[in-house]
């Protein structure tokens, strides 16, 4: 079986400061592969047997390279940079029209397309979706369990007030609401194998769409401005040495709302 | 805008310009083709189980009562189920809606999320809405992308905001960074939004009258469903209190949930917590504030051991009062607090317990 797994590089925002202005501070947060993307490829790894390919691919920047090397390192075997000036600025359409029309040319055979849930640098989990409707089929999120079945797979979704059980057609997309705490373990013989593999660098001419179906032209939603939110907090600072004294300040404000 | 040599065309467009200002002489208007008679609201009502019957999802009552304020055109509304839905007819129309078309297909009772986006596409053909509104719940979520592809259009997702310009609507969202806020247009008809909980208020309760259409679909993809259970929730839903006791990564001892839980249930709030803790298995995703989470806007809202990235802020931002307690002085969480204590959450948390 083979499947194709979507992933994305994101700065870790664990990481990420506020300076004495209040805004966000970005250099030297490091970029990490997504964690629902890593927990994806994780299950799929599991699932994996022998004869099966798994393929990672990912839209960004030419250092996004890194976030595919980290997929070879878990057990990918393949794994495609979709790279290109004319990608940038895409919003979602864009990007699904993109990774679609990748999808159609290198990996049409895949018995599953695999997403995390979202993208944690503020992505909002619309592609996977997007790509199922492009493809044509059936779409299953927030994914807990996966499991091979004798004519395809079948899926535990959690819909929050719903556990719902389906059986999931080959060449349906699946998204993965879940992430794993404590990141992935990665073994030493896919750690080493992982130097032998190539990313692959894949253009826009070479998935075969036109200037205006990608990045910011091939966009349908454009920010028209941003603005600065407006923080009215009051933004008292106090050093607690007594619990007992800090606890009283908390009890002295529950006691003012109610 | 290529300039005309002699100054007195009025017949040629092709040198026309969206600025009406700098039309030639003589043209009133650009005349354009491609110009969608798009116009109108329409809104997909999502229902929950109440009873032995349904209710309305409150997202969607609340974006109903947008709708009517932002357009002057028709509202529409879409909603899904047999017989059981019909003693909500009253309540959709008070809430002001023009036409409902209520999709009675057997097949359709049930979520499926494929099935639901074909037969909203082909309604969208039919009414030519101008704006398509649904609520950002998990289904919404999954859904709206699916008609949005189908379409071709844009789509904003967890939008905060909504305005309109004539039948164009501006759509707010906080971007990457929480301290901005974004303000997005969709360049095609219909405009399409993913809209939080608690983004408009709730409409007064009314009842009132309006068409009801049945809408005959019978052409959508199959799922194979195996089974489905209902999860039984622990009751109370964290955007109904008014006090949050939240609990972030700083909690490093589980036995702290339960004093949490304590002093919650002494102020008669509830305990609320970040990402960290639901992706630990210490507590059930309901319970989860930010961005993955629910939308919450209590009187108070005291944070403990939460650190504040964004993907929380989005989710707290509209609290009345924040109060931080975090032994780390650099915690981004303090600059969005109105009282930030420096000190450690546990002790404070049980200190606050024994107190009270």
């Amino acid at each position: 079986m083979r499947f194709a797994v979507a992933v994305k590089q994101v700065p870790d925002t664990m990481e990420m400061s506020v300076d004495e202005n209040g805004s966000l501070v970005r250099a030297g947060v490091p970029s990490i592969l997504n964690p629902y993307d890593e927990c994806a490829l994780s299950r799929v790894l599991e699932l994996r047997r022998e004869g099966d390919e798994v393929v990672v691919f990912t839209m960004g920047p030419p250092q996004a390279r890194q976030a595919l090397e980290r997929c070879l390192e878990m057990g990918a075997d393949r794994a495609y940079l979709l790279t290109d000036r004319d990608f940038a600025g895409a919003d979602v359409w864009a990007t699904a029209r993109a990774l679609t029309a990748f999808i159609i040319k290198f990996v049409p055979d895949a018995d599953l397309y695999v997403f995390g849930r979202q993208a944690i640098d503020g992505d909002t989990g619309q592609v996977p979706f997007e790509v199922a409707a492009q493809l044509g089929v059936q779409q299953f999120a927030y994914v807990e369990l996966l499991s091979v079945s004798h004519d395809g797979f079948t899926a535990v979704q959690d819909y929050g007030d719903v556990r719902r059980t389906c059986s999931v057609p080959r060449g349906s997309v699946v998204s993965f609401g879940t992430v794993d705490p404590n990141g992935t373990l990665v073994s030493i013989s896919d750690y080493l194998s992982a130097g032998s593999k190539v990313v692959e660098e894949v253009d826009r001419v070479s998935i075969g769409l036109g200037l205006y179906s990608v990045g910011l032209k091939g966009s349908m939603t454009r920010i028209v401005s941003t603005t600065a939110s407006s923080s009215a907090r009051r933004n008292r600072k106090v050093e607690i040495t007594d619990p007992a004294k800090g606890a009283r300040f908390i009890i002295d404000e529950l006691e003012a709302v109610r | 805008m290529s300039e005309c040599s002699g100054g007195s065309c009025s017949t040629c467009s092709s040198c026309g310009s969206d600025d009406p200002d700098r039309l030639p002489p003589g043209m009133l208007k650009v005349y354009n083709l491609n110009q969608s008679t798009a116009d109108g609201i329409l809104v997909w009502i999502e229902t929950e189980p109440d009873g032995d019957g349904v209710r309305m999802a409150d997202v969607s009552a609340e974006l109903l009562g947008a709708a009517r304020k932002l357009s002057d055109g028709r509202v529409f509304a879409v909603v899904f189920g047999g017989t059981e839905v019909k003693p909500l007819y009253p309540r959709i129309f008070g809430c002001g809606v023009d036409s409902l078309y209520h999709v009675r297909e057997r097949e359709l009772e049930v979520y499926r999320p494929e099935a639901y986006a074909s037969c909203i596409v082909s309604l969208i053909k039919r009414i030519e809405p101008a704006t398509v509104l649904i609520g950002a719940t998990t289904r919404g979520r999954e859904l709206a992308p699916r008609i949005a592809s189908e379409l071709g259009t844009g789509l904003t997702a967890d939008c905060t905001g909504l305005r309109a310009e004539g039948r164009k609507i501006v759509m707010t969202r906080p971007a990457f960074g929480g301290n901005l806020i974004a303000d997005i247009e969709c360049l095609r008809f219909p405009q399409m939004a993913t809209v939080r909980q608690g983004t408009f208020p709730m409409p007064e309760e009314r009842e009132g009258t309006g068409t009801a259409i049945y809408w005959q679909f019978g052409d959508g993809m199959g799922k194979d469903i195996v089974s489905e259970e209902r999860v039984v929730d622990s009751g109370r839903d964290i955007r109904d209190a008014r006090v949050l006791i939240s609990l972030g990564d700083g909690i490093r001892d589980r036995s702290l949930i339960d004093v949490a839980e304590s002093v919650a249930a002494k102020v008669g709030g509830m305990v609320s917590c970040s990402r960290s803790l639901v992706e630990k298995g210490w507590m059930p995703r309901s319970r989860q504030v930010g961005m993955s989470g629910r939308t919450v806007a209590p009187d108070l809202y005291i944070a403990f051991g939460i650190s504040g990235v964004v993907q929380h802020r989005v989710g707290m931002s509209g609290a009345g009062k924040v109060i931080a307690v975090n032994s780390d002085p650099d915690a981004p969480i303090h600059h969005y607090a109105d009282l930030s204590l420096i000190a450690d959450a546990g002790e404070i948390l049980r200190e606050m317990d024994r107190a009270l």
